[in-house]
């Protein structure tokens, strides 16, 4: 097989026991692998009525065909399961070389049922599927984790090519902000994954391997590569903003047009003071890190020993610097990146947990709730309280009873809903839908909550990289919020980054995957592939009762106007767009995907 | 006479060198365990390493040197693919692999994928 591997992993952890399984090809041809795969698999086997803790849900691990291969950013491995934070499906991005590595190591996809007895790491090492005890592990950092497994491979070079993919202590509690995390790296949009792998006693899984991939014309592959580089070197955001900041250089950008928010939401910041890209680059020395086969590589490193910093993560980006920093008042960066890095230590997700604190600040606010009950000083711009809390709730069992619930949970126990930012129960990440209409309706209708990750409308509406569009206006927004929707599923399920669509066109990916997979699509063909994707994420949900109420964002978005700032005055006006979103995606009233849904046969099957 | 100079503070470990060696020499394959040039990690920097052939006498010394205070393990970044590492050892065949520039220069295929710099082809 051109791309895939063509072998599964299922690995049953309450028997203790493993199998390999053949990749079901005509289902692969349908929805590509990785996250579309991962989708398919996961809700024909699982019930849509599963506790997400409990020992029938299941973790799907997935890479994309293209991952591995040498497609320029072919990185991305999909985590899919019923999430403890949104009760809808979650899907995790994790980038790095995880996801390579599992292909290299043998298998396209892991999947992860049953609950083990107690603690193991699964362990898939030279073609060795192994469940090593990891009592000693349990409670263990997530990088504290990751050395001392390598440690005990006893063999240096086996280490140096193994990587780890692991849940911190609040996985192991089973907060539902917990997250998993990727040699030392978080991965994006899956909160709730954590819990359910804290759930099944799986503290990490470890890969290695030699298999070769395939790719059906190589020539060709070269070819194209070479060209898709050359038009990532040419572009400027791709070839100077993205390498020399990462994504914080968004910062500035949307602060321009008030879309960052600052206070749960409340506000816009007025002066970005000293958490601006350039600041940033004054505050630590940079180093860029790739993932793997990415010529952008936008991760940035620390070298610089900072107190409290310690140099160890990852520069924050754009999401830490809005979730944890302005939105929660915080407007120091070595507060945020000290944040940042607790997030991936303990491995919690910065958009839930940030959310939740951000929640809980403004129930302190409003004086529904003193400090002395949350135990912790939360207050807006106090960052040593944000510090605090992420340790302490990750850690201490008596911190996490309030807090540790989820932003939507915390924001009910106090009888204020009304102050939980966000959609489905995922908390927003930092893009306020007032100023930002197409964002707003993609927070709405996402099924995965209000993440961002899954349709990067920002490219056109505040990068005006393709065309021109005016945040403020609402036309055009639904048909731009469905192609960002169907391009993300397609690219995630290929296993390639999104952030490349700010200097590539998504149709100059197609001669990528024809010449990698040895098939013949047009952009149309793909762009219905992801259309299917979306359709049976959206069945899945409804089957588990997450249907088009739900489709609604705060009413605080919907009713009071931006105070201050660029977008003075804007509301979003979501409820105007719905109808026309649903029409376009040819789905119900209702929001209910119908039989004949995209045009393209088998689509209203899920 | 062109060589393949590299500087390590430019490399960003995304390996896709890796892959371009191997698209190169195995055809329409793509393996980082049958290319000609690794990547290799330490202190969170990325370093890569050319393979080169290996002799017996080259090993029986200095396996440490110190630069500016930090600890450098010589095998790790040694470019030889001898027995005691399993690197530079073509993972199928078991064949010990040197880099041959790709056959003409000056063209290797590393230097063409590597976008960070780290990898420049001069002239000396």
């Amino acid at each position: 097989m051109n791309g895939w591997v063509g072998r599964c992993l299922r690995v049953n952890l309450t028997e203790g026991k493993h199998s390999v399984e053949e990749l079901d090809t005509s289902q692969a041809e349908r929805f590509l692998g990785g996250r579309g795969l991962a989708v398919k698999v996961f809700s024909d086997e699982v019930s849509p009525n599963v506790d997400p803790l409990s020992a029938d849900n299941k973790l799907v691990f997935s890479s994309g065909p293209l991952v591995g291969t040498g497609a320029v950013t072919g990185a991305s491995c999909s985590i899919v399961t019923r999430s403890a934070l949104t009760d809808t499906l979650a899907c995790a991005k994790t980038r790095g070389h995880f996801g390579a590595e599992m292909k290299f190591a043998g298998f396209d996809m892991i999947i992860v049922e049953g609950r083990a007895e107690s603690p193991v790491i699964l362990s898939v090492v030279d073609g060795k599927v192994r469940l090593v005890p990891a009592l000693e592990y349990w409670g263990r950092s997530t990088s504290e984790t990751e050395s001392l497994f390598k440690g005990s491979l006893g063999n240096q070079w086996t280490a140096r090519e193994t990587f780890v993919l692991s849940i911190g202590p609040a996985g192991e509690r089973l907060l539902p902000d917990a997250n998993v995390v990727n040699g030392r790296f978080l991965p994006v949009g899956g909160a709730g994954i954590g819990a359910v792998m804290g759930s099944k006693n799986l503290k990490a899984i470890a890969v290695k391997g030699q298999q070769s991939l395939k790719v059906a014309d190589g020539n060709k592959f070269v070819q194209v590569v070479n060209t898709l580089m050359n038009k990532l070197n040419s572009a400027t955001l791709t070839a100077q903003s993205m390498p020399q900041w990462g994504t914080a250089f968004l910062v500035g950008l949307c602060n321009q047009n008030g879309i960052l928010p600052r206070n749960n939401f409340q506000e816009v910041p007025i002066s970005l003071g000293n958490i601006g890209a350039e600041s940033l680059e004054k505050a630590f020395a940079l180093r860029s890190q790739g993932c793997f086969g990415c010529p952008v590589a936008c991760i940035k490193k620390t070298d610089m020993k900072q107190q409290s910093y310690e140099g160890r993560g990852m520069v924050p980006t754009y999401l830490s610097i809005g979730t944890l920093g302005t939105n929660c008042g915080v407007s120091d960066l070595s507060t945020i990146g000290t944040a940042s890095m607790l997030c991936a230590e303990m491995g919690l997700d910065p958009v839930a947990i940030g959310g939740t604190l951000a929640t809980a600040m403004e129930l302190v606010e409003k004086k529904v709730v003193t400090v002395d009950e949350i135990k912790i000083d939360l207050q807006f711009g106090n960052g040593n309280g944000i510090l605090e809390a992420l340790t302490l709730i990750s850690t201490k069992k008596g911190y996490a009873k309030k807090l540790g619930q989820g932003a939507r949970k915390l924001a009910e126990s106090f009888e204020r809903p009304d102050l939980f930012m966000g959609v489905k129960g995922m908390p927003m990440s930092p893009f306020d839908p007032r100023a930002i209409q197409g964002m707003g309706l993609h927070f709405a209708t996402s099924n995965y909550g209000a993440h961002h990750l899954y349709a990067y409308t920002f490219i056109d509406e505040v990068l005006n990289v393709n065309d021109k569009i005016e945040p403020y206006e609402t036309e055009g927004k639904p048909a731009l919020v469905k192609f960002y929707q169907d391009a993300t599923a397609v690219l995630d399920s290929l296993g390639l980054c999104c952030w490349p669509l700010m200097g590539l066109k998504f149709k100059n990916f197609v001669p990528l995957v024809n010449s990698c997979l040895g098939i013949s699509h047009n952009e149309d063909d793909l762009l219905k592939i992801g259309e299917r994707i979306w359709n049976a994420e959206r069945m899945f949900n409804i089957r588990a009762g997450i249907n088009g109420s739900h489709d609604i964002l705060p009413e605080r978005l919907m009713k009071e106007p931006i105070p201050d700032g660029p977008a003075k005055g804007q509301v979003s006006r979501v409820s105007e767009m719905i109808p026309e979103y649903y029409r376009l995606r040819g789905w119900s009233d209702k929001g209910e995907p119908k039989e004949e849904a995209s045009g393209a046969p088998g689509t209203g099957e899920v | 006479m062109p060589r393949i100079k590299i500087n390590h503070l430019k490399c960003t470990g995304c390996r896709h060198c890796e892959i371009a060696c191997s698209l190169n020499h195995v055809e329409n394959t793509s393996n980082p365990r049958r290319s000609r040039i690794r990547i290799m990690k330490d202190n969170e920097r990325y370093y890569p390493v050319i393979s080169g052939p290996f002799v017996d006498a080259a090993c029986t010394s200095k396996h440490f040197i110190e630069i500016n205070g930090l600890e450098y393990d010589m095998c790790a970044f040694c470019r030889a693919s001898c027995p005691e590492k399993p690197y530079f050892i073509e993972a199928e065949t078991g064949i010990p692999l040197k880099c041959d520039f790709c056959g003409i220069p000056p063209n290797p295929s590393c230097v063409r994928w590597c976008n960070s710099g780290a990898l420049e082809l001069v002239e000396d």
